[in-house]
């Protein structure tokens, strides 16, 4: 009986514990959630705003959305900008980071500036970006030039449909390499010298070390760094929004800015709702498949 | 656990104290947001405070608290703050978004206040309409504006041609300022994807006859197929759909093009920055067989609903629009007073150079909307201006699309 007391008096300790964290989660993401989930089986719009008139039209606001042209074309070019981003970022970070983990001078200072990347603000780098790709006067097209390299006339990096995306996919390679590179090379200091020497003393040549060992050993780390890189990237907004508001025509829209625009500037805060949840969708399915990976990992 | 119990009973108290020391002290404390910039000492932000400031050393009932919030973040902001009622006592809007703010009951009605007031037949009826939804009043126009053609004499004299009055001369001496080898094009003018790209376009399509009924009308097609044409001949720089109207005039400060379309609210930073330039105004040109015309801008200041006390408000709206500050406000800030006496009251708006052509042009300046749904219009709008200039559709099957949508707004 005092036993079962004990334990019970642990388990209301325990409570009392993480009672701030659960009502901080609560209060700044649960309470939104499901407003933001209410809203999207609503007609809220500016015209019936003020009385409160909207009412609950089911599931009318994602049906129209997967009709809307628009948010097809956004869903298309969030997919293909993530995965775009994501192999670049993964492919260079790692060559990156197998470079950085060879033990020269300066390899670690080197390390840490690459870091600045990551480390600014975002609406900062969008905006210095937006300039560099300027067709007339920006530095890219200006060093295109210089080197010889611009054929007919200069490319119009944000005003062209054809060319804006790869310019927003370039600046968010240029944040994300470094974030690949770190992570990976975290992951690569973990595994023992002993193993690569052993290797060696068997005969191993370099590649065989790099896919035998290394990248097997790594997985845990991939893993994370392409689950993460996905997350991060398939939500992306301040960038675009920065650089190129979703223009021109539509060529750079993302779900986030196509829900962005619906609430804030065109009022149709349903719709906004709904592409939101459905943004929330993608990125919970990828979150509990990378839990479920880690915990199976874990598990080993 | 004791300790921290009388810790927040310490603060709370510490709290309400301060609040009775207002009350003690008899004034009324108010809050409002505005987005003026304050860069310089001439900027309107910078006059606008120190406006609030004499009002709050002139009287002892009421005291006003003013904030900067970026435009883009104090828009945000109200349609927040109408969900969950924390909002300023006292905001600025931009005319043409003020009749979704009112729909959605972010402003109160002051209908009454105003009337008793006397004075509201002094404001010039363009400007008071933004205010107006179904006959009722929900704050004052503050500042209004209105676009010209801001051109470089000396590149002009240089070229040989004489300031363009319609459409073919525009067209003509846009083509005859341009020079690549320096990298200068003739014209700029914002056609940047949001509410400044839909207020340049309005000169060109209210000249040559265009209706909001009727987007896909014989005089909005002939408008932006010309605004294309300049962008055809080289004379105006593609990189203007990413042009907002500051980004015109930085270009046309350092030279890189030869004229601007633009406001009042330049002229300032043109002088500052380019003290050397020798610079004019016109009005914008008008369409051969049609008649000039301008946009009117400005922003209104209203009383939210959530304001604690609106009479006090009201106080401070009455000595924020009296003839006297507004004359004074608008001379100082390159703006135009929405009151006929402070116009009247000032020589400014007759003899400046400058100035005198933006009055001439005011009355030729039209509204936006008022419409409850006007950001959808101005969309509409602003993509059939991209979709033509970034060659994806010609004028008129745009301007059918266009069409389409506003017409679904209007009818309802």
């Amino acid at each position: 009986m005092q036993k079962l007391l004990m334990r019970k008096r642990d388990q209301l300790t325990g409570l009392v514990f993480v009672l701030p964290a659960i009502l901080y989660m609560l209060v700044l993401m649960v309470y939104p959630l499901v407003y933001n989930f209410i809203l999207s089986f609503r007609n809220l719009t500016v015209m019936n705003f003020k009385n409160n008139a909207a009412v609950f039209i089911g599931f009318e606001n994602y049906l129209n959305i997967f009709r809307d042209k628009d948010f097809q074309q956004a869903l298309l070019q969030t997919l293909w900008f993530t995965l775009a981003c994501i192999t670049v970022q993964f492919s260079i970070g790692f060559v990156l980071a197998v470079f950085f983990n060879a033990k020269f001078h300066l390899a670690k200072p080197v390390r840490g500036m690459m870091l600045v990347a990551w480390m600014m603000p975002i609406s900062v780098t969008g905006l210095l970006f937006k300039y560099m790709f300027l067709t007339e006067g920006g530095v890219i097209n200006e060093l295109l030039k210089v080197f010889g390299l611009m054929f007919g006339s200069p490319p119009g990096w944000l005003i062209d449909p054809k060319l804006a995306m790869w310019a927003v996919i370039i600046t968010n390679c240029w944040i994300g390499i470094p974030f690949n590179m770190l992570l990976l090379t975290t992951g690569m200091s973990n595994i023992s010298a002993d193993i690569y020497e052993s290797a060696a003393i068997d005969g191993c040549t370099v590649f065989q070390k790099f896919f035998l060992i290394t990248v097997p050993m790594l997985k845990a780390s991939i893993l994370s760094v392409l689950m993460l890189g996905f997350i991060y990237t398939f939500k992306v907004f301040d960038l675009i929004f920065m650089m190129t508001k979703g223009g021109p025509l539509n060529a750079t829209e993302v779900v986030s800015t196509y829900s962005y625009r619906q609430s804030f500037t065109l009022f149709n805060f349903s719709v906004g709702s709904a592409s939101a949840i459905i943004l929330f969708v993608c990125l919970m399915t990828v979150g509990v498949f990378y839990l479920r990976m880690i915990q199976k990992d874990e598990a080993m | 656990m004791k300790k921290l119990v009388v810790l927040f009973l310490a603060l709370s108290l510490l709290l309400s104290m301060t609040a009775f020391g207002v009350a003690a002290e008899g004034k009324v404390e108010l809050s409002l947001w505005h987005y003026f910039g304050t860069d310089y000492e001439y900027s309107d932000g910078s006059i606008f405070q120190k406006d609030i400031d004499n009002f709050n050393a002139m009287q002892d009932k009421v005291h006003i608290t003013y904030e900067f919030v970026a435009r883009e973040d104090l828009l945000r902001q109200y349609q927040m703050g109408a969900m969950s009622g924390e909002l300023p006592d006292i905001g600025m809007v931009d005319n043409p978004d003020m009749a979704s703010y009112i729909q959605m009951g972010v402003f109160a009605d002051i209908t009454d206040q105003l009337n008793a007031w006397g004075q509201l037949d002094q404001f010039f009826p363009g400007p008071l309409s933004s205010c107006t939804q179904d006959g009722r009043i929900y704050g004052l126009p503050h500042n209004s504006n209105c676009l010209c053609l801001f051109y470089d004499v000396d590149m002009l004299e240089a070229a040989g041609q004489k300031v363009p009055e319609t459409w073919s001369e525009l067209r003509e001496v846009a083509k005859a300022l341009t020079d690549p080898s320096v990298g200068r094009y003739g014209l700029a003018i914002s056609a940047v994807k949001n509410e400044e790209g839909t207020f340049q376009f309005m000169p060109w399509f209210i000249s040559a006859g265009g209706k909001l009924e009727e987007l896909n009308g014989q005089g909005c097609v002939e408008a932006l197929t010309f605004l294309n044409d300049l962008i055809l001949d080289g004379s105006m720089p593609k990189d203007i759909v990413n042009f907002s109207q500051g980004d015109c005039n930085n270009q046309f400060i350092s030279g890189n093009v030869a004229m601007q379309v633009n406001g009042p609210w330049n002229v300032a930073s043109v002088k500052e920055l380019a003290p050397d330039k020798n610079w004019a105004v016109a009005l914008v040109p008008r369409a051969d067989n049609g008649v000039h015309a301008s946009v009117l801008g400005g922003e209104n200041f209203g009383i939210t609903t959530a304001c604690k006390d609106v009479d006090a408000a009201f106080e401070f709206l009455k000595y924020l629009m009296s003839k006297e500050v507004s004359a004074d406000f608008c001379e100082v800030a390159g703006k135009f007073s929405p009151r006929a006496d402070s116009t009247a009251s000032k020589d400014i708006w007759v003899v400046d150079p400058i100035f005198s052509v933006f009055a001439d042009n005011m009355q030729y300046a039209m509204p936006r909307g008022p419409h409850p749904r006007w950001p959808e219009i101005s969309t509409a709008i602003s993509v059939a201006e991209h979709e033509v200039f970034l060659g994806a559709k010609d004028a008129q099957t745009a301007l059918n699309d266009a069409a389409a949508t506003v017409k679904s707004i209007l009818g309802k």
